[in-house]
């Protein structure tokens, strides 16, 4: 086996002979050699970040190159005990990931993997952000192998803060990260991640999937579901089901069941669907048990149950017979909140009558929880009659200049894309080609083309 | 081929309220004077209102039996016997009702029957032969007659689906607007007799349009001519004739489709009854417009819209003259004597159960009034007791708190219920919390749609938009689900 060709540090083109494609263990002798040459040139760092990631990816075949990667150097001396994730963040991003997906080779240490996640320099792993997404990959994986999935979560967690520019940026590693958490049941670690809505996707930053969205944000509900917190949980269910798409997916199906169930319990009917929902989700919905459940909620509460009880193993099996039975348990608590809509005073045994509950003392602990729970106002007397209340409102004025602010910070926010939009390359051959067809003679009295001078539209090209 | 009304209104989907009351009494208490009544109508449409009063009101039924006897003799269909003594015979063996059987009230005159399908058969193989020759001949008008006379003949003698085919067909040979003006004319006058109101609107819609043209070509005629001062009116007169058949075809449209609110407002558009012609009668009696007219528009009209359109209307108000007590029924309803109203509805009814364009809508009809009654008599209340409502409109009070709960629930009534006292209180609007609450809501609402409409807009500027399978581009309802 002659290694002579292989290269040294300048990059040169790989030239891997069929011989050494092969040797995947025989020599040990071979891979050493490399790999030095490998480490050498990564601590060299004469090279800037992405002269290094062009080496690192061009230095030998795709087999050769991630069995040499995944190897160690002579002596037993591991590599990665030679590199320091602040100095040679690239480096020690190719070892790790490929070392965490080749079969042979030595699992690194978790103490590398959470080192590196802590002090890795953002700026230079996003020269390689397909190695970024084995990397999560792999660590999820090395997790589950280990059989304590828990471990990958604080890796995971460290390295998706750290990585993109900020955490409305959308990345392979959120759904990686957020999946874990759920498949773990740690939903309050996802919920630093989930309070920031992904406004951005950059796919020079990630080499995303529409899977990774749809995956993102339909574990996230299932977070903000499992932690009780309906409105964000509702959020992320609709922000997955209605993604552009000219098919549905299956995660959009399973979204929309979950959607439908968390308005349920959250404000007692369903809300329209929003109209960007794919029409066949909404048709394939309406033949679930799902939507019979929905449009008999919350007063038929015995159809309600023999629902649940029908279709039992269908639930189960969905993994949605949780909300189910949280949403059924809701079902009186909605109906007695029409009922304050309509009464002012009720006695306990017509309210019982109304929502389906025979005993009366059940009623009025029910009655005396929601009141606690500040659900409805209302007054319960000793003769067992309920007197209902319009809820105080109450605001302050720092209420509606917050929300004033908000709502100033949003204009700006419009303002700006809109800005940047009419920057756009394609925005503007569009826009001009029909300004040519004059079928669009509004254009230019809207302003989109005011004050820029002529001639540096299609340099003026900052919108990525 | 025969036309089974029973089964027709079998068939019907109805309410099941309305199917209960289909039996309707004749008593002093809802009084219906079945002689009088029928004379208004001629031809067809009154026996097939005889059909249905033997439907409903087994009291009337034998005295219904003999006209509608008496009445075939005066049409060209022998298979109305059969009809008829289907409906008598179906109405005789409901358990509560004690009828004579058909043979002791009067009997079927069959050398009438035998003349007259011998008559038919040879009519119609003179004008299947007439029509024949002149299609060979390819005369577009004498074609255009033949399919009319054919459609008459078949409408006359009950085969309504050859009749509509006929007149249908006949339209291709129109030269003239006016030709199918007259044709879409036949064919309203068809489906009305037959009830297929879902068929009306098209046919008026083209009515309409010929009609357009016809005018349009008259006045560029007139105008090309010396006096066209002189000649307009005239021109109009005849339009507005036409006019009102196609309103009142539309306005039954409406009430078939149990949009009463359109309904009612052409009901009241109608135009005086001589400019109806010979559908008055034939398909239609005046007071039918004032009943029609006043209960849509009761239900479904605000009152200053009644006020205005419904008292104030000189020709409706010629149209009341014909049943006096709809215009009983309009002023007790103006002057907020519901209690009234409603023992007028309900002394009424069988008048109103025996239409047969009217019966399948009383129930919802009597129901809306009813509500808007109620809604109306609270308007001005700030509260009041129950129990006081429950005299103004003969009720009890449970039926009351039900009929107000309801209204509540819908929406109708802004207002809450105290059911231990009885009392019901309009709802105090604090308007300043609620656009507090409203703005509020709504930023957060706009603030989230923009957000999730801004990550959909880079979502597809990235094209992460969900695709199919490769493999299995075919089956694009779902894909299986993957790399989860």
């Amino acid at each position: 086996m002659n290694q002579s060709g292989l290269p040294t540090p300048p990059p040169s083109t790989p030239t891997p002979n069929p011989a050494q494609s092969s040797s995947s263990a025989p020599s040990q002798s071979s891979s050493d050699v490399s790999l030095a040459s490998i480490v050498a040139t990564i601590t060299s760092a004469a090279s800037s970040p992405s002269h290094l990631n062009q080496y690192l990816r061009n230095c030998a075949s795709k087999d050769v190159r991630e069995v040499l990667l995944a190897s160690i150097l002579p002596g037993s001396q591991d590599p990665l005990t030679l590199l320091t994730a602040r100095d040679h963040t690239l480096g020690m991003l190719y070892i790790l990931s490929a070392r965490l997906h080749s079969v042979a080779s030595d699992k690194p240490l978790w103490h590398h993997i959470e080192s590196f996640c802590r002090d890795f320099i953002p700026e230079h792993a996003r020269v390689a952000p397909d190695r970024v997404t084995l990397l999560a990959t792999g660590i999820r994986q090395l997790a589950d192998v280990e059989g304590n999935p828990k471990l990958a979560i604080a890796p995971l967690s460290d390295l998706l803060v750290k990585y993109p520019p900020t955490l409305s940026h959308l990345t392979t590693i959120h759904p990686i990260f957020v999946t874990a958490c759920v498949a773990t049941r740690h939903f309050k670690s996802a919920i630093p991640v989930l309070t920031h809505p992904i406004t951005t996707i950059d796919l020079s930053l990630s080499d995303l999937t529409y899977q990774d969205n749809l995956i993102y944000h339909y574990a996230g509900g299932i977070a903000f579901a499992a932690l009780k917190d309906w409105p964000a949980a509702e959020e992320l269910f609709e922000i997955c089901a209605s993604s552009p798409g000219s098919v549905a997916s299956a995660i959009q199906m399973e979204a929309l069941k979950k959607l439908a169930l968390v308005q349920l319990i959250y404000r007692g009917k369903t809300s329209p669907p929003s109209k960007y929902m794919h029409p066949v989700l909404l048709r394939l919905f309406k033949a679930t048990p799902y939507s019979s459940f929905m449009n008999a909620y919350p007063l038929q509460r015995d159809y309600l149950r023999t629902i649940v009880e029908n279709e039992q193993q269908l639930f189960t099996n969905e993994r949605t017979l949780g909300l189910i039975t949280q949403a059924l348990n809701r079902a009186p608590r909605w109906a007695i909140k029409k009922l304050t809509t309509t009464y002012l005073t009720l006695h306990l045994s017509d309210i019982g009558r109304q929502v389906g509950i025979s005993d009366e003392t059940e009623v009025k602990s029910l009655i005396l929880s929601m009141i606690e729970c500040s659900e409805i106002s209302a007054e319960l007397f000793a003769d067992g009659t309920v007197s209902f209340s319009d809820p105080p409102v109450k605001f302050e004025k720092s209420d509606v200049d917050r929300v004033l602010a908000q709502a100033q910070q949003q204009d700006a926010l419009l303002v700006r894309l809109e800005k940047e939009m009419e920057r756009n390359k394609e925005y503007l051959t569009k826009a001009v080609k029909s300004k040519d067809d004059a079928s669009w003679p509004a254009m230019d009295e809207d302003g989109a083309f005011g004050e820029r001078p002529p001639g540096t539209w299609a340099e003026d090209m900052t919108f990525a | 081929m025969e036309i089974d009304y029973i089964e027709n209104e079998v068939s019907l989907s109805q309410p099941p309220a309305v199917q209960r009351r289909r039996i309707r009494p004749v008593d002093d208490a809802h009084p219906f004077d079945l002689d009088a009544y029928i004379s208004g109508y001629s031809g067809r449409t009154a026996f097939d209102r005889l059909v249905h009063i033997i439907s409903t009101c087994p009291t009337l039924a034998p005295q219904a039996l003999k006209l509608a006897f008496a009445q075939i003799e005066e049409l060209r269909d022998p298979t109305l016997y059969q009809t008829v003594m289907n409906a008598y015979d179906a109405v005789a063996d409901l358990p509560e009702v004690q009828l004579p059987p058909t043979s002791e009230l009067c009997s079927v005159n069959t050398a009438w029957c035998e003349e007259v399908t011998k008559k038919n058969q040879a009519e119609r193989t003179k004008l299947e032969v007439e029509l024949k020759t002149y299609s060979n001949n390819m005369i577009k008008e004498s074609i255009r007659m033949g399919h009319r006379d054919l459609g008459d003949f078949y409408r006359a003698t009950g085969d309504y689906i050859q009749a509509l085919k006929h007149y249908t067909k006949s339209r291709e040979f129109c030269s003239t607007s006016q030709h199918v003006l007259d044709m879409c004319l036949s064919v309203l006058e068809l489906v009305i007799e037959q009830r297929n109101y879902a068929h009306i609107s098209s046919y008026v819609f083209k009515a309409e349009g010929a009609l357009d043209t016809a005018s349009a070509a008259a006045t560029s005629n007139t105008t090309a001519g010396s006096n066209s001062a002189a000649q307009p009116p005239k021109k109009s007169a005849e339009r507005d004739q036409v006019q009102s058949k196609l309103d009142f075809a539309m306005a039954l449209f409406h009430l078939g489709q149990a949009n009463y609110e359109k309904a009612a407002q052409l009901f009241l558009k109608i135009g005086p009854p001589d400019s109806l012609g010979d559908w008055i009668g034939k398909l239609v009696a005046p007071g039918d417009f004032a009943v029609y007219g006043t209960l849509c528009a009761l239900a479904s009209m605000s009152r200053s819209a009644i006020k205005s359109q419904l008292t104030g209307n000189a020709i409706f108000s010629a149209y009341i003259e014909q049943e006096p007590y709809v215009r009983d029924l309009i002023q007790s309803y103006l002057s907020s004597d519901f209690k009234n109203v409603l023992e007028l509805l309900e002394r009424y009814s069988t008048r109103h159960y025996v239409d047969i364009h009217m019966y399948l809508h009383i129930y919802d009809l009597t129901n809306l009034i009813r509500n808007v009654a109620v809604v109306l008599y609270f308007q001005p209340f700030q509260t009041i007791r129950l129990d006081r409502m429950s005299t103004a409109f003969g009720w009890t009070v449970d039926e009351v708190e039900k009929e107000v709960v309801a209204l509540i629930q819908s929406g109708r009534i802004q207002g809450r219920v105290d059911s231990q006292n009885k009392i019901l209180k309009a709802r105090k609007a604090d308007h300043r919390a609620e656009l507090f609450a409203r703005a509020i809501k709504t930023a957060a609402e706009i603030q989230s749609a923009n957000r999730k409409l801004l990550l959909r807009m880079r979502l597809q500027q990235a094209d992460l938009v969900v695709k199919p399978p490769k493999r299995r581009e075919q089956d694009r309802a779902v894909e299986p689900l993957q790399g989860d």
